[in-house]
Formats: structure tokens, C-alpha cells, sequence
């Protein structure tokens, strides 16, 4: 394999980066695509290349873990195709000849899909798959024997599933979440009736508005959600303890509610455009979302707020991710617990952030609006990575030039804060609204002023394809991504560590 | 075309020779409220006045807001007759830049103005010449800012900091629009904030510095200080190749939001852009206070007064895309151009005599190409973002 340099040209594609934990190396032989290349054209609209992997329970007949096959199973979608493979990791090179499943769709594409993780057996698993006319299909892409199909007619959406999840922990229950700015609940189980369902309020609260289909016998969709004003929903995602559903839109929310209760517990707004993608830290905490403001925007459950924006991608943020796998990467800076993030762009860059204990304690200066008990713990000794520039300020008064900078600062921040009182009374009790507030959102906890928040950089900043970046996933020992014309790369983890321990 | 009927002003200029530059860009600006409902008014109160570009502008788009029928073409002979007399580069058939279109014509609209406010105010000039401040040449004589400045003009300050001496001087200057270079896989956002990046001038290109009295190596960067009405920006789409000998289009795919904040603000230094972490050249890092800001340009005497502070009046501005000038072709001289506007809601595609609604998600085709093969594409070629709170 050609080691590229990473001093080469700054537009190359690298094939490897370094992170404090060691190399990241891209597995050249375990890429996934199309079986064969022929014919092959590069964009044509299908940009929304998307990823689902599942790793199978063993079967009890083979315990040989070390045969040929692995029991992870990769599946994702292009153009009007759809392929399902044995994936193997970084251990053993792809084998596109025999995929386990492959689908090609007319004058609909697959937009999105999810394995079920409770019913799956070491040879079945349900897939469901949603389109870009708004049907929604599932499958099962090793026993062949189902296929099932909702809103076959259109009657319940005519729109693009936008993205499409099994409800945590349930069998038969899944969400699809539509252009229209609507989500519907499945149950797998049920039909969709003949004719258009008729819907009856259920729950409203600011914003958005749940209702039940009405119909003499139970059927699909059980509930639909409409959230904000009808702008697409482009993702949501539920909390690793299943119990809180994050969804963003074009309208520039993202929206979080306890799934049970059907509540709005918080809603933060982009610095502006729409929010593109989300994902829940592993301890349930933070919330993080990246969209068309180039930004990556981590949110802070408990305090219901935006605590930190990341800023180092040059285009769209396509897909953002906490490394659930990261922990203990972080171990000179003592005790300080540590998040990874990662994110992926139309830039087709990769990005890797640390989301340090320090950023997200070093809120106390900035009191905004709509928080409701501010923790005034002041940062302690280490230095947040994000604001080396406003330490200066505080802690060496050497030029005048800083100095005087720093009065004009503390003149202005006088000013912010009573700008954003002002602004933000309207929202202070709360959500407020669809997508036109925000202006008055601007300042309040929902949307800092861009320097009332800390500012990260990436760790690290790659270019990783020729193509727009669609995917991202984390997994154990290696790191998946996806870009638009189709490709499906691996790249190794940093091996440094693991030896070492074992 | 009976799908727009429904929004009413839906008047496309019909095609004259090739003047699809300034249809598109007409129909664009139609489109831009604030301008739109000026030059109706400036129609209302000028009646008799000799015929300008202005008053057949005027004239157009009277015709077009008081049209009956919901759907139909206009033939702009009359503007298209008057522009020609006017400026001599746009006196032929060929294909023209949209742009230098735009340039022109809002530069002259805002000259007609200020030469018939000069006129009728010629003996009040009089008397108070001595008053009266010049700056650089675009706002001569009357320095109350017209309706053009109020809706287009934004202020940019470049800040230059000498190498030698460390002084930072700042000099205001004003636009009508931003021009930027566009990088492949891109943001707009993007693009904005390289137009801000700092930039060593040396070698040639040293900069004077007053208090050195020499040449010296000097960092400048550019930062918006007055966020305008409408933000019209230019995607410099058209290189130059030497190696051809003509200029080329660059077909780059570069995203625009539909809503659009900047970050390259003149703010606090808490909001500057992160640094690239490998810099050899200190970053520049001019203060914000006036105290010592050696200021070189005279302005106008409004700049002055509204000068409380060095930072930008409303640097969280919140702007709408309300319009594009789409360039469809493989050069400046060739090829075809089309709009797409909003228009109560809707979106709007305008190709000379037709148009069609079209669904916001459509807006994706005209980013660009991510592939550097082809060099016929349909890009967005000038984006016109209003002011939400002009909108409300």
C-alpha cells in the first residue's frame, strides 16, 4: 500500500491520519461497493448513500469463530440498488462476488434502512427499508422468505423517507420519518387498510402536533408526528437508554422528546439552515447535530443548551457521531472525562473532535437566557482547547493592544447579555413556535450568539474521498464510511494500545 | 404554464436578441421586495422626467405589477433599447456577463438618482459646499445615502497590520455586492470565510506604511463591518487560463442554505476563525478598540456618527436566499441564463418566456458538479440574500 505523506498536496486523498491515540489506516482491501464497476456513473442525484451493519448472534452449530465467516452483516444502498454482505472487518479482504442480498428498485430508490437487533438469529434479520417515493419495504435479506410492504399506495405519505429506525428494544415497532416533516409508527405486524388513514389528535404541545389513525381495527401507522411546520425531517435518533427520540429538520430544530410521554423536554436552534443529522452521546448526555451552517452543535441534556460548536468543515455536515469506543483515549489529561466525536461533510472531509470536561464545564461566563440553573463552576487549571484566545484575555495582560482588547470585550459582553435578555423573553418559558422565531432564538440557551459558545477545532481534519462523505459509523476496531458514488471504506483502528493490555 | 397561477406577478421579460443576462437578472431583482418596491415608487412619484435606464426600469416593472392576466411575457424593448445607448458593451447581440450587468445597472441607478437629487438641490449645495465631504468617488457631492446604498450597500474594513512596526491601520469601502472565488465541495459559508482569510502582502506587493514611511511586508484581512439589506454575492465562476488564453468556468459544487448567517463579521476577537494550526506568520490580530486604529479613509459624515463602535452593527444578521442567477453553459460569452425566485413561498424558475414552480429541494441542482470532467453545468452564479427583518 502507498503511504501517502500527510505534508503531500493539501487536496490528496489520505489514506491514513494521526490522532494522539495513534494511526488510523484505511483497509484498501476492504471496500465495499457494487459488485461490478461497469457501467458505472458517479452522482446522478443518489447522494444519500447511507450504511446499516449488524452483527448477528453465532450459530450454535459453528463455534469456530475463525472461519470463513463473520457473523456482521453490512447493508447499504445506491442509486436504485440496494447490497447485502458478509461484512468482515479489517481482518479479511471484501468478497463483493456473492453478496448475501441484492435488490435493484424501478423509479424508486432506497433512501434509508435498519437491521432489527431484537428478532435476529444467526440466520435471519429483518431490514427495513424506506424509499424515495415514500414506501417503506421489508425484507429479510438471508432467509428471503419475507417481503412486506407499507404505504405501498402512497396513501399515508407521498414523500421521501428521510430515515427509518427499529424503536429500541421492540420487535415489531419501527419509525419512518418523511420529507413532509412527519413520523410515522409502524408495527410490522399490521396492514395500512385500503383507503387514506384518518388521523385523531392525540398530544400537541408547541411545535408539534401526535395524532392516532382512527379505524374500526388497529392499523398502521399507529401515530403520526408532525414536527415543526412540515419541513423535512432529515434525521432522528433514540437515546442509547431508548427512552428520548432527537430529531432534526430543515426548519434549523432539533427537537428532543421523551418517547413515552410524548413530551417536548428541549429544542435547540442551528446557527442557521437546516440541521442535517444527530446522534446521542453513549451516556444518554449530550446530543450532537451537524447541518447546512457547516457547524457541529453539541447540546447538553440537563441544562437543555447548546455547550460547545465545532467549527473546521468547509461544507455541509452530513453525518455526526460519538465514538462510543473512545473512552480512555484521553488518559494524560488525568481524571477529565472525554468524548470523541467524529463527523463527516459534503466536503468530503472526515473530522475528529474531543469534547472535553473543560468545554463543557466553562459555561459560567455566559449566562444566557432560558437556562434554568446555570452551573457556575469556574474552569479549573488545564486550559479549554477551544478558547486559547480568550484565556489570553484573562490571564496575560502583557500588549497594550490585548489589553485594551480585553475592556472592549468585557464592554461588549455587557451589551450581548442585555440584547439577549431582550431577545430571548419571548422563548424564555420555553418552546415558542415553528420556524420563524428564529430571530428571537438568537442569544437564548437554544442558540447562542457565536461568541457567547465555545468554539472547537478538529483534532483531526481529513480528506477522505473525491465524493460528498454519507456515512459514518464507529464500531469496536475499525471506523465505516460511505460517499456518494457508492463506496463503502474501513479504516483500521490504532493498534498501539490493545497488545500492550492483552 | 398554468401551474403559476396561482401567485400572481409571475411576468417573464420575453426574450430580445440574447438578452437572457438581463432577463435573469431582472427578474431577479424584481424578486428583491425591497428594490422592487422603490423603483414602484420612485415610478409614482416621477412623471414627467426624461427617459433614463432608471425610468424605463421603472416603467417594466410597473408594467409587470399592475399586468391583469396572471401569466404572460413582457419584451423589455424599451430598457433594452435605452441600455444600450447607455453603455456601449452591451450594444450588440452577443451574450453579456450577468454580472457586470448587475454592477452596471445598480451603479447607474444610483448616479441617476444622486445626479437628479443634485440638481434639485443645486442652490441648497451651494450655499453648503464647503461641507461637503468626497470620499472615493462613487458617493460624490450629496454624502445621505439613496435608496440604492440603503438596500445593497454594505461596508467592508480591511484591516492591514505593518510587519515592521506592528501599527494596524483600517479603511472602510464600500459594496454593492460580495465577489467570491468558489473551492470545490464547498460552502458559500465557506468561501465567505476564505474571502476573510488573512493575506501576507510582500514581495511586489508590499504595503506603504504610514508610519514607517516605506514599504513594508504587511498581513490584511477583509471583514464585513456593515452587514447590507441584501446581500448579493458573486460566485467567480469565470477564470482566467492563461495556458487557453480565455476564461473558463469553474463548475464546482458550492452548497448555499436557503437561510444564511456570516462569520466573517467584524466582531470581538472571540469569534475569529480558528487559525490553521501550522502558521508560520503570527495570526493577524487587530484590536478592536478605535484608540489606536490609524484610520486612512475619510467617510462619509453618517459613518461617522453611527461609529460607536469598531464592531459590525448587526454581525448575527439573519438573511433569506430570495434569489439566484443561475449560469447554465461552459463560458462567459456563451451559454444561457436563468433565475430562480421566491415568491410568496414558492419557488420559481424563469427561463426567458417560461417558468415553472419547482420544489425547494430542486434549488440542489444548481450547486455544481463534483466531478472537474465535465465544464457544462448550471451553477448558481450571483445569490441574493434579503434581511429577515426586512421581510417582516
Amino acid at each position: 500500500m502507498a503511504v501517502q505523506s500527510d505534508s503531500g498536496g493539501k487536496d490528496e486523498v489520505k489514506t491514513q491520519f494521526v490522532t494522539r491515540e495513534g494511526t488510523y489506516r484505511l483497509m484498501t482491501l476492504s471496500e465495499y461497493s457494487r459488485p461490478n464497476r461497469v457501467g458505472y456513473t458517479s452522482g446522478s442525484g443518489s447522494s444519500h448513500v447511507r450504511v446499516s451493519l449488524v452483527s448477528l448472534p453465532p450459530s450454535p452449530g459453528v463455534g469456530n469463530s475463525d472461519s470463513q465467516n463473520s457473523d456482521d452483516r453490512i447493508c447499504f444502498n445506491h442509486g436504485k440498488e440496494l447490497y447485502v454482505y458478509v461484512y468482515r472487518g479489517v481482518k479479511k479482504a471484501a468478497d463483493l462476488t456473492k453478496p448475501v442480498d441484492k435488490k435493484m428498485y424501478k423509479g424508486t430508490n432506497p433512501t434509508c434502512h435498519d437491521f432489527n437487533t431484537v428478532t435476529m438469529t444467526a440466520d435471519s434479520v429483518s431490514l427495513v427499508i424506506g424509499f424515495s417515493t415514500g414506501q417503506i419495504q421489508l425484507i429479510d435479506p438471508i432467509k428471503k422468505e419475507l417481503s412486506k410492504l407499507y404505504n405501498e399506495e402512497r396513501l399515508i405519505d407521498k414523500s421521501r423517507v428521510t430515515c427509518i429506525k427499529w424503536v429500541p428494544g421492540s420487535s415489531n415497532l419501527f419509525i419512518a420519518a418523511h420529507a413532509s416533516g412527519q413520523l410515522y409508527v409502524y408495527n410490522e405486524e399490521l396492514g395500512c387498510g385500503s383507503g387514506a388513514p384518518q388521523y385523531q389528535p392525540f398530544k400537541q404541545g408547541e411545535g408539534y402536533v401526535i395524532s392516532t389513525c382512527r379505524a374500526k381495527s388497529t392499523r398502521n401507522p399507529l401515530y403520526r408526528w408532525l414536527v415543526g411546520d412540515g419541513s423535512c425531517v432529515n434525521e432522528f435518533a433514540f437515546s442509547p437508554c431508548g427512552a428520548n427520540l432527537a430529531v432534526v429538520s430543515q426548519d434549523g430544530f432539533l427537537r428532543v422528546f421523551h418517547y413515552d410521554t410524548m413530551e417536548l423536554v428541549g429544542r435547540a436552534r442551528s446557527y442557521f439552515g437546516g440541521f442535517l443529522c444527530v446522534c446521542w452521546s453513549p451516556d444518554g448526555k449530550y446530543v450532537v447535530v451537524g447541518g447546512e451552517d457547516d457547524l457541529v452543535t453539541v447540546w447538553a441534556l440537563a441544562e437543555r443548551r447548546v455547550v460547545a460548536r465545532g467549527q473546521g468543515h468547509r461544507s455541509w455536515v452530513s453525518v455526526v457521531a460519538f465514538d462510543p469506543y473512545a473512552v480512555g483515549f484521553e488518559a494524560e489529561a488525568g481524571d477529565s472525562h472525554c468524548y470523541r466525536l467524529g463527523s463527516v461533510s459534503q466536503d468530503t472531509q472526515l473530522c475528529l473532535w474531543d469534547l472535553t470536561e473543560d468545554v463543557l464545564r466553562a459555561r459560567g461566563r455566559a449566562p444566557l437566557p432560558a437556562a434554568p440553573a446555570p452551573p457556575l463552576a469556574a474552569p479549573n487549571g488545564t486550559v479549554p482547547r477551544a478558547e486559547p484566545q480568550r484565556r489570553k484575555h484573562k490571564e496575560d495582560a502583557g500588549s497594550l493592544t490585548q489589553r485594551l482588547a480585553g475592556f472592549s470585550f468585557g464592554d461588549r459582553r455587557d451589551a450581548r447579555r442585555s440584547d439577549g435578555r431582550a431577545g430571548g423573553a419571548g422563548a424564555a418559558g420555553g418552546a415558542a413556535g415553528g420556524g420563524g422565531d428564529a430571530l428571537r432564538l438568537m442569544g437564548t440557551a437554544a442558540c447562542p450568539r457565536f461568541d457567547e459558545c465555545p468554539v472547537l477545532e478538529p483534532l483531526v481534519c481529513k480528506k477522505i474521498a473525491h465524493e460528498r462523505l454519507t456515512a459514518l459509523l464507529f464500531r469496536a476496531e475499525y471506523l465505516v464510511t460511505a460517499c456518494a458514488d457508492g463506496c463503502v471504506n474501513t479504516w483500521a483502528r490504532p493498534r498501539r494500545d490493545r497488545p500492550e493490555r492483552d | 404554464m398554468s401551474i403559476c397561477q396561482d401567485f400572481g406577478l409571475n411576468f417573464q421579460h420575453r426574450m430580445f436578441g440574447n438578452t437572457c443576462y438581463s432577463n435573469s437578472v431582472l427578474q431577479a431583482l424584481y424578486f428583491c421586495r425591497p428594490f422592487r418596491e422603490k423603483v414602484l415608487e420612485y415610478k409614482a412619484k416621477n412623471k414627467r422626467t426624461k427617459e433614463t435606464l432608471l425610468t424605463c426600469l421603472a416603467d417594466l416593472f410597473y408594467s409587470i405589477a399592475t399586468q391583469k392576466k396572471k401569466v404572460g411575457s413582457i419584451a423589455p424593448k424599451k430598457f433594452i433599447a435605452r441600455l444600450r445607448k447607455e453603455k456601449e458593451e452591451f450594444d450588440n447581440y452577443m451574450q453579456q456577463d450577468a454580472h457586470e450587468f448587475l454592477n452596471f445597472l445598480i451603479n447607474h441607478i444610483n448616479e441617476i438618482i444622486l445626479a437628479e437629487r443634485n440638481q434639485s438641490t443645486l442652490k441648497v449645495q451651494k450655499n453648503n459646499s464647503g461641507e461637503n465631504v468626497t470620499c472615493n468617488g462613487s458617493v460624490p457631492h450629496n454624502t445621505e445615502p439613496t435608496w440604492v446604498h440603503e438596500i445593497f450597500q454594505g461596508t467592508l474594513t480591511s484591516e492591514t497590520r505593518c510587519l515592521n512596526c506592528e501599527t494596524v491601520s483600517s479603511k472602510d469601502e464600500h459594496f454593492f455586492d460580495l465577489q467570491v472565488d468558489v473551492g470545490q465541495n464547498t460552502s458559500i459559508t465557506h468561501c465567505l470565510k476564505c474571502f476573510s482569510d488573512t493575506e501576507t502582502l510582500c514581495n511586489d506587493n508590499k504595503f506603504k506604511c504610514d508610519n514607517c514611511s516605506s514599504y513594508q511586508e504587511a498581513q490584511k484581512r477583509m471583514r464585513v463591518k456593515k452587514l447590507p439589506l441584501i446581500l448579493a454575492l458573486h460566485l467567480k465562476r469565470f477564470k482566467y487560463m492563461e495556458q487557453f488564453n480565455r476564461h473558463i468556468k469553474v463548475s464546482h459544487r458550492v452548497v448555499f442554505p436557503l437561510e444564511l448567517r456570516l462569520f466573517n463579521t467584524k466582531r470581538d476577537r472571540s469569534s475569529e476563525p480558528p487559525t490553521p494550526a501550522p502558521a508560520p506568520p503570527a495570526p493577524l490580530v487587530p484590536p478592536p478598540g478605535p484608540v489606536i486604529t490609524v484610520d486612512v479613509t475619510v467617510k462619509p459624515k453618517k459613518e461617522k456618527k453611527n461609529r460607536k463602535s469598531d464592531d459590525a452593527v448587526n454581525p448575527d444578521r439573519l438573511y433569506d436566499l430570495v434569489a439566484v442567477v443561475v449560469h447554465c453553459g461552459s463560458g462567459p460569452n456563451r451559454g444561457h441564463y436563468i433565475s430562480i425566485v421566491k415568491s410568496h413561498g414558492f419557488w420559481l424558475l424563469f427561463d426567458d418566456d417560461m417558468v415553472d414552480k419547482i420544489d425547494a429541494s430542486a434549488i440542489e441542482d444548481f450547486y455544481g458538479l463534483t466531478s472537474d470532467i465535465q465544464k457544462s453545468s448550471e451553477t448558481g452564479y450571483i445569490l441574493f440574500y434579503q434581511s429577515r427583518d426586512a421581510s417582516c
